[in-house]
């Protein structure tokens, strides 16, 4: 008996040290990861901490001097409870900032210096700084910062600059027509100058658009912010408490925890905003189909490796989609086209046909309902395409299984223009020469039932254009690649593949045999579900150069670069609920385990933020 | 601030991947006995085409905005406009290869100080932001028998700010003075000058590594025999 009370006082003791600061995570939350892990706060710096992507937010705080050679062990958080991180944004404004425990408010302050005392909020110390906000209740804390859009500040400034009877203050970038003057017309035209905007010396009492703007952003930014904290610490509302998926998620033991509700993350759901705007009515259709498109996923530490166990849950019309879509049987032609050199590669094994069936179900009586002129006339088009397009023939040509290999940098062949020189006079004239340049080399292919189609349209291109060249076994783009090195095409056993890769093109058009990935990395991809991925970071993100890619992209493959190991992800179970995603990140034994969490945490911020 | 640092934000904007790209420049000047001459200023990207585009596809690198490529034409075009209304030059002429990114300048001037003067005027023209330039800096001297070459900052600056990781690349580049007269070349000063069989021109090629570890590689002076009367 004692035993029991001696277990029931300890596990109390746990869930009530372990499980207090994201209680005080805002609602408004989209993204949350959740870092649970004492070794890892005790062993990391604050500057280092401070110098990951997830912390950007908040880290004009921290990045003053005040942390150097700091510790959070110094810095008097309490490693007994978990450290929140979290990132939301919604039309009026954004959140972000971190929940944690205290252990020592001295030793926090030493680091969140720049903070004073403002007021009490429900027994609540309320600090602020120039940014942000740090709320502490008991032993708990919320660095907390508050930001309005600035499309919903112009919208009020505009609403009170008008009702106040001023003109367009942007006038003098229109001419009279009301279209937007061109930059050099602009600058040559001497009557546009900003005069008529009144400066605030002229006039204390009347404040220009941009004084306007500012008051409003301030005041709108304070409201926000009081809202925010008054819903927190007064009405005791948060995300805990508004979704059931995260309180639950919350409570797990693993290493790293991770939360995004798709269904409101505003940035992914951009291309929705003009059918709020326009079709209110289409926009919350639409959005009902994402309703419970929840992420979540658990990190957890293993012996020199890091399992991520990813859910993706939906609603009930999406996972009717996404049942339909994964319900789909595994090419295994793909498997020898993937050679065992290959250090990234992956295969996505949908069900096209059926995921359109089901869409066309799903989505189509939404669209009908519309009241709208053109909504009807897209409506109809999509009605009588799928009525007159040979689908069979449309969907056997792609089924929607695909597979991509990145098999490293090659040397591939280029022209160039070369100057020679006469050794006697000096002169030089051009010429042209075969010149190496590096570059990464892809192949990404997909199943067709019907090789024909693909075949006919090259056949007809090759007519256009002398770029295009069947080359025997495979056709040829000359200069296809950023107008320099050539892209081949390879017609084959039911597969249609795209490589820049010429050694394939000449010599492994019917697969590469022994030199095919091995049959226990053929095994693992046949026993993945609809998604199967392996990346060697050292030898794939490591590699890549940065210069080919875009801005975004290379956020993240600089988030992961410098690390070594093996990344691996599988997917599981497809419902229509949910679909399990599973990523094993392995790594050489010896390496810093909570840091490669961290790096992990810091990619996965990068991409979902 | 030298003007040639000028000439390379003619030819580019695209300066900030010039030297990350295997490049050849060809700097080559004729100066007649009258101080007059031709300059012909070569920049060939076309071995890193692939990287040349792949670049100007992307919005930014390494922080810095991209250019789009009408950005780099109009801004060509308009050197070349203020170049042609420089006191003193004349026939400019620019050639722009976008497939293989070569780019082509050449000028006709009646003295060297009126062709740095040019060419720094027409710069601080288009620049978007205030140049400074350095009355001082000469890249070339001429008094009418000697002829001072020396290295352009452009390429010491920019070198200085590449990482060792360029450094295979710089390997491949080169740079080319080439400098012609009318008259009989004496002597010159840089051993690894090479002389016309005419003896009136001399040719100095170097790795852009090379130059990158010694920025003086390319100085020279060179001396004319005397004007026959």
């Amino acid at each position: 008996m004692r035993l029991f009370f001696l277990t029931t006082l300890l596990l109390c003791c746990k869930f009530g040290l372990s499980q207090q600061s994201e209680k005080y995570i805002p609602r408004e939350a989209v993204t949350v990861f959740t870092i649970n892990n004492e070794n890892l706060f005790q062993k990391i710096s604050v500057d280092e901490l401070i110098t990951y992507d997830f912390m950007e937010e908040i880290n004009q705080e921290l990045f003053d001097g005040s942390t150097n050679g700091k510790t959070l062990k110094d810095a008097g958080i309490d490693f007994q409870q978990k450290l929140n991180i979290f990132y939301g944004k919604d039309n009026q404004f954004e959140v972000s900032g971190f929940s944690f425990g205290i252990k020592d408010t001295t030793d926090l302050f030493s680091v969140f210096d720049d903070f004073e005392f403002i007021s009490m909020l429900n027994g609540a110390k309320v600090y602020g700084s120039f940014f942000n906000k740090l709320i502490i209740k008991d032993k708990d804390a919320l660095l907390i910062r508050v930001d309005p859009i600035m499309t919903y500040v112009d919208k009020i400034t505009d609403s009170i600059w008008y009702a106040q009877g001023n003109e367009n203050p942007f006038i003098q970038y229109f001419d009279d027509n009301g279209n937007i003057l061109d930059e050099k017309v602009y600058d040559e035209n001497e009557e546009t100058t900003n005069d008529f905007i009144p400066d605030a010396s002229d006039d204390p009492n009347v404040k220009n658009y941009y004084e306007l703007r500012d008051s409003i952003e301030s005041v709108i930014q304070k409201n926000l912010q009081s809202m925010v904290l008054d819903e927190i610490y007064n009405q005791n509302i948060s995300l805990s408490s508004t979704d059931k998926h995260f309180a639950e998620q919350i409570t797990h033991d693993s290493e790293g925890i991770f939360y995004m509700d798709n269904s409101r993350n505003i940035d992914k759901a951009n291309g929705l905003w003009y059918f709020e705007t326009i079709l209110p009515t289409l926009y919350n259709d639409i959005r009902e189909i994402y309703d419970g498109n929840i992420i979540l996923g658990d990190m957890t530490l293993l012996d020199n490796s890091i399992e991520f166990d990813i859910t993706a849950l939906y609603g009930e019309k999406l996972g009717s989609i996404y049942k339909e879509m994964t319900d789909s049987k595994f090419d295994k032609r793909v498997l020898s086209y993937i050679p065992e050199e290959s250090t990234g590669y992956f295969t996505y094994n949908i069900n096209l046909r059926s995921a359109y069936e089901k869409a066309f179900e799903v989505i189509m009586p939404i669209l009908e309902d519309e009241k709208n002129a053109q909504i009807s006339m897209n409506v109809l088009t999509i009605q009588l395409l799928n009525e007159f397009v040979n689908k069979d023939a449309l969907f056997d040509t792609y089924k929607g299984s695909l597979f991509g290999s990145f098999n490293g940098i090659k040397k591939v062949k280029t022209k160039k223009i070369e100057f020679f020189y006469d050794e006697e006079t000096f002169d030089y004239a051009e010429r042209i020469t075969e010149a190496i340049e590096e570059m990464p080399i892809f192949t990404i292919g997909f199943s067709t039932k019907r090789p024909d189609i693909p075949e006919k349209i090259l056949k007809h291109i090759s007519r256009l254009t002398s770029q295009l060249k069947n080359e025997g076994g495979f056709w040829c783009f000359q200069n296809a690649i950023l107008d320099a090195a050539p892209l081949y095409m390879v017609n084959t056993n039911g597969l249609f593949i795209f490589s820049n890769d010429a050694e394939f093109a000449n010599n492994y058009t019917k697969g590469y045999g022994s030199k095919a990935i091995s049959p226990k990395k053929a095994k693992a991809i046949k026993k993945s579900g609809f998604m199967y991925a392996n990346f060697d970071l050292k030898e794939t993100i490591n590699r890549l150069p940065p210069d080919f890619f875009p801005a975004r992209q290379n956020e993240f493959i600089q988030s992961l670069k410098g690390k070594t190991g093996v990344i691996e992800l599988v997917s599981n179970d497809t419902d229509t609920k949910r679909t399990k995603l599973k990523v094993n990140y392995s790594y050489a034994s010896g390496d810093n385990s909570a840091k490669h969490l961290l790096d992990l945490i810091n990619a996965l911020y990068v991409v979902y933020k | 601030m030298n003007y040639m640092r000028k000439i390379s934000c003619l030819f580019i904007l695209l300066s900030s991947i010039l030297f990350t790209s295997c490049i050849e420049i060809i700097d080559d000047i004729l100066i007649h006995d009258d101080g007059s001459g031709v300059f012909k200023y070569t920049v060939n990207l076309s071995s890193s085409k692939v990287k040349i585009n792949s670049i100007l596809a992307l919005d930014s690198l390494k922080g810095k905005r991209v250019p789009e490529l009408s950005e780099i034409k109009e801004k060509i075009y308009l050197f070349k406009k203020s170049l042609s209304n420089q006191k003193g030059i004349s026939n400019v002429l620019i050639e722009e290869n976008y497939t293989d990114f070569i780019f082509k300048f050449s000028c006709n001037f009646s003295s060297p100080g009126v062709l740095q003067t040019g060419i720094e005027n027409s710069i601080s023209e288009i620049s978007e932001n205030q140049v400074f330039l350095d009355p001082k800096y000469k890249w070339i001297q001429w008094d009418g028998n000697v002829l001072s070459r020396t290295i352009p900052d452009i390429t010491s600056d920019k070198l200085k700010t590449l990482d060792s990781k360029d450094d295979e690349l710089l390997k491949l580049g080169t740079y080319t003075a080439i400098s012609r007269f009318d008259r009989k070349i004496e002597k010159f000063d840089n051993p690894n000058a090479k002389l016309s069989k005419s003896l009136t021109a001399t040719m100095l090629k170097v790795d852009t590594y090379s130059l990158k570890e010694n920025e003086n590689l390319i100085d020279n002076r060179i001396f004319l025999s005397k004007i026959k009367n």
